[in-house]
């Protein structure tokens, strides 16, 4: 009974160091997190009332996306609607060719990734060049990224350093110290900015009422790359606009502490008009949005800020790495996602959830995703996805549990089991309980059957001290 | 008060020494407690698996058996929880949900219990089960801000000689999460060997619990890699000496 | 696709509308503001060197940059070789060793200092190798509340708070400073005894 994630999880967990160090390092930023809430005695509070404005502004997006299309274009801003993935990708295009564009430089955008942007414009000629370092490498390295934050955090320092030497970036063969390396990235990327025609980047909080497209980030890349570009395309999911400025304090100190532990990412940017002698796009993209506002039991998950808190504290995605989920966002962020996305293509990641609740305590806005997960977990039957084995296995412990004639003869013929040979039951293709467990014994004796002499001992005691 | 006792299925059939501690120590509380035969399940594996209209049937049994006792006392945080929290969902003008008690909240917040009458003189390491943590707060979940608390090591304290530890990791999932360890065998394995090691760590000879699925877990990963370590449920430790 | 066609059907997909919470919070605030700033500057990878109002600052940038050649600055009375406002183009900003800039508001929960754009090219805030910002310790405030009552964009329509040097862990988590932007950024916060 084996999904998709169960496989791919296997194949990575035959490396046990591997899987080692990929938890360690996602804990680890777990526990920074925990750092900084010990410092913010106000910190549910900030989680209650931050979800409070994503409820309030998703449940009246049109309005808060009126006024921010109105004062974007108020600023100077091109505002352009894009219906789909395709559109989006078509509109930037456009807007690239129209500029007579040869080369983009983008920071890094979850939502690009969604559209398959850079694919498409790699393919009509255009040349797309990450600038947020995890996403440059994985670029070079033709990777997908395996966490929404750190995107290349399972790539060694060696597998770097052999691709940049290989791509002319490092000069020195086998020096894979980080801060060459790094190094080395900038003096590449640096070029690549002063060249571009065009920076491209994604939007953390659009500000209804000023038009501010906020974008947050460590390295600067951001604003590296609308800085010296003329052109600056903006692409943002709907579901990122906020009301105002005192809304945005919220999510700010909210955002980069559930990230990586950080008070603060180092920049806070606020584009809020094209620069002297620019132009600035913004393009707007649903890809479903509007349609995911309709579930009644998934909607909030259109509250998520994309600070991956979520996948650092799950301990199954810590332990299976994110290529094993089928969605480009994993974790358990990624599962509800990918369901509301495309729920038979990845039902497969469903099963990838023990429901310990911790992403659910993590989740700076309440999105409450394990819960969520539960609830899809209700649905798959309803998608045609849902595993014939464990709805056998259900229905049977239902059946069992029902009929107590029949419950009380297992228990009387289950502890025969504990005399089958360990090479039948122990059998993990059979029995997948023995992949990592001995069977427990069942007992001759049964609570219920214990119980009437427990009541008999009770008697007695009671007529000799009443 | 009448206070109906409840032995989900996998304590009746694997670990019924479990049930009998908690009747003996309810008992020795004074409690009036009554087992109401026929029991079987709760009706959360099926749920967890993503079919709670197969619990539907349990639910409305469980209603009917229990509906006229104050307290229902459950030694299993997992089936408390379920029954607390999903079964409004499931069953409309529920009334057990409100009235069922995992074994250590009614010690700690019904009862009250400031003396046991037990010795314990070993070393314990306490796993603080998902569902008591974060949906029963037995403790305070490590990932929330405010006073940091637990009841499970608060009785455990009133034991004579014992010593309480936790493993660094204190709220972790086990990896076992019902029908998860036998979908994702892989990583179930790996987190209970994960938390497996975290316990041992600790030095202690036992890990104790509130849920007898997650010490299954454990053992089962234990047994197979000739760990020699030992298990019980929090309650059995409680009702010591009785 | 048209935005009326957009939100006809967003409005059609809203089943509970929700009101916006009661915005009043007790957020963090310091017994000493200034010192919480500090530390947390110096936290984030950044310097911090406190001068009086009317002391020299370019003696102070000298100092905190003895090997500095290029300098660019807009600001009057900064000694600088390049100025912001008068490069024909950003790029020409490039290979500027240390930018001077200003900063109007501080933020001692997280050392961000917000800096609205007052010159034509803001590539001087991250194209520069080390960056130098002015500030008046009596515009420090002790959280973002406070931060984003406060800040007010110019006619450029940018500003941005930055707090420490550019970084970056993507490599095996090693920390690195000096990702794309600024190496190291020096707060010059100045003061009225």
């Amino acid at each position: 009974m084996s999904t998709l994630h169960a496989k791919k999880a296997r194949e990575f967990l035959k490396e046990p160091a591997k899987i080692t160090h990929h938890d360690q390092t996602f804990w680890g930023m777990r526990m920074a997190r925990d750092k900084m809430v010990s410092q913010i005695p106000e910190w549910e509070e900030l989680r209650e009332k931050a979800s409070a404005i994503k409820r309030h502004t998703i449940s009246h997006l049109s309005d808060y996306l009126e006024e921010f299309s109105s004062n974007l274009k108020k600023n100077g801003v091109h505002v352009l609607w894009a219906k789909d993935a395709e559109e989006f990708n078509q509109m930037v295009l456009k807007i690239l060719t129209d500029h007579q564009v040869k080369k983009i430089v983008k920071s890094k955008s979850m939502l690009t990734e969604e559209c398959g942007m850079n694919d498409f414009l790699m393919s009509k000629g255009i040349d797309v060049v990450e600038t947020d370092l995890g996403e440059r490498i994985l670029q070079l390295m033709h990777l997908k990224p395996a966490h929404i934050v750190v995107p290349a955090i399972h790539i060694t320092r060696q597998q770097v350093a052999h691709t940049f030497e290989a791509d002319g970036i490092s000069p020195e063969k086998g020096n894979d110290d980080p801060t060459y390396l790094t190094r080395c990235a900038r003096n590449s990327l640096r070029s690549e900015f002063l060249e571009a025609g065009a920076g491209m980047t994604g939007c953390n909080f659009g500000v209804a009422k000023t038009g501010d497209v906020v974008v947050c980030t460590n390295e600067g890349n951001a604003d590296m790359a609308t800085s010296m570009p003329k052109l600056h395309i903006a692409a943002m999911g709907l579901e990122k606009v906020i009301p105002d400025y005192e809304s945005l304090a919220f999510f700010q100190r909210l955002l980069c502490r559930s990230a990586t532990g950080q008070p603060t990412t180092t920049y806070t940017s606020h584009f809020r008009k094209p620069r002297p002698g620019g132009e600035m796009y913004v393009i707007l993209v649903d890809n479903g949005r509007s349609d995911f506002i309709a579930n009644p039991d998934h909607w909030e998950t259109l509250k998520c800020i994309r600070c991956g808190a979520c996948m650092n504290t799950c301990p199954v995605y810590r332990r299976s790495m994110g290529y094993s989920y089928s969605f480009f966002i994993p974790g358990p962020i990624g599962i509800d996602l990918g369901m509301l996305k495309d729920p038979k293509a990845n039902s497969g990641n469903i099963s990838a959830c023990s429901l310990c609740l911790s992403c659910d305590d993590v989740c700076p806005v309440h999105v409450n995703p394990g819960s969520q997960i539960y609830l899809w977990r209700q649905q798959l039957e309803h998608f045609g996805t849902a595993n014939s084995e464990k709805k056998l296995m259900s229905w049977g412990m239902s059946w069992v549990y029902r009929n107590y004639s029949i419950y009380n003869m297992a228990l009387k013929v289950a502890p025969l089991l504990n005399y089958v040979p360990k090479s039948i039951i122990g059998n993990s293709k059979m029995n997948p309980w023995c992949v990592g467990h001995l069977m427990p014994e069942f007992v001759r004796k049964p609570f219920h059957v214990l119980e009437k002499d427990l009541e008999k001992e009770y008697e007695k005691k009671s007529k000799i001290e009443p | 008060m009448k206070v109906g006792l409840f032995i989900p299925c996998y304590v009746d059939a694997l670990y019924p020494q479990v049930g009998v501690a908690t009747s003996k120590l309810l008992h020795y509380l004074g409690v009036d407690v009554t087992y109401p035969p026929k029991q079987t399940c709760c009706g959360q594996p099926m749920a967890n698996a993503g079919f709670e209209r197969m619990s539907r049937p349990l639910v409305e049994k469980f209603e009917k058996v229990f509906k006229d006792f104050d307290y229902v006392v459950i030694p299993s945080v997992s089936c408390s929880a379920f029954i607390r929290f999903n079964y409004p969902k499931i069953l409309s003008n529920c009334t057990v949900s409100e009235k069922v008690y995992d074994v250590v909240e009614f010690l700690h917040d019904i009862l009250r219990v400031t003396a046991l009458p037990g010795k314990f003189p070993h070393v314990v390491s306490v796993h603080n089960s998902c569902h008591g943590v974060r949906e029963l707060g037995l403790s305070s979940p490590t990932e929330l801000s405010g006073p940091r608390f637990n009841k499970i090591v608060d009785l455990l304290n009133l034991v004579s000689g014992i010593t309480v530890k936790e493993p660094e990791r204190s709220d972790e999932c086990c990896g076992f999460g019902g029908m998860f360890a036998v979908e994702e065998p892989d990583v179930s394995k790996r987190m209970g060997e994960d938390k497996l090691a975290d316990h041992i760590a600790t030095g202690a000879e036992y890990i104790t619990g509130p849920d007898c699925s997650c010490l299954m877990h454990l053992q089962g990963i234990a047994q197979k890699e000739h760990k020699n370590i030992k298990f019980k449920h929090v309650v059995e430790i409680l009702a010591a000496g009785l | 696709m048209r935005k009326e066609e957009l939100f006809a059907r967003l409005r059609a997909n809203t089943h509970q509308q929700f009101d916006m919470p009661d915005m009043d919070i007790h957020a963090l605030k310091y017994p000493d503001t200034l010192q919480q700033f500090i530390k947390m500057t110096q936290s984030s990878g950044g310097k911090i060197v406190r001068l009086k109002k009317d002391g020299d600052l370019n003696a102070a940038i000298a100092e905190a940059y003895p090997d500095a050649q290029v300098i660019a600055s807009n600001i009057p009375g900064i000694k600088a070789d390049r100025n912001p406002d008068l490069v024909a183009e950003a790029q020409d900003l490039n290979r500027t060793d240390v930018g001077v800039i200003r900063g109007e508001v501080g933020v001692a929960e997280n050392a961000c200092i917000w800096i609205p754009q007052t010159m034509k090219e803001k590539a001087i805030c991250f194209i520069s190798e080390n960056l130098v910002i002015l500030l008046d310790e009596a515009s420090i405030v002790d959280n973002m509340h406070e931060a984003y009552a406060r800040i007010k964009m110019t006619d450029y329509g940018f500003g941005t708070f930055i707090s420490g040097p550019s970084k970056t862990a993507d490599i095996e988590q090693a920390l690195v400073m000096g990702a794309q932007a600024a190496r190291s950024v020096t707060a010059l916060s100045t003061f009225t005894s």
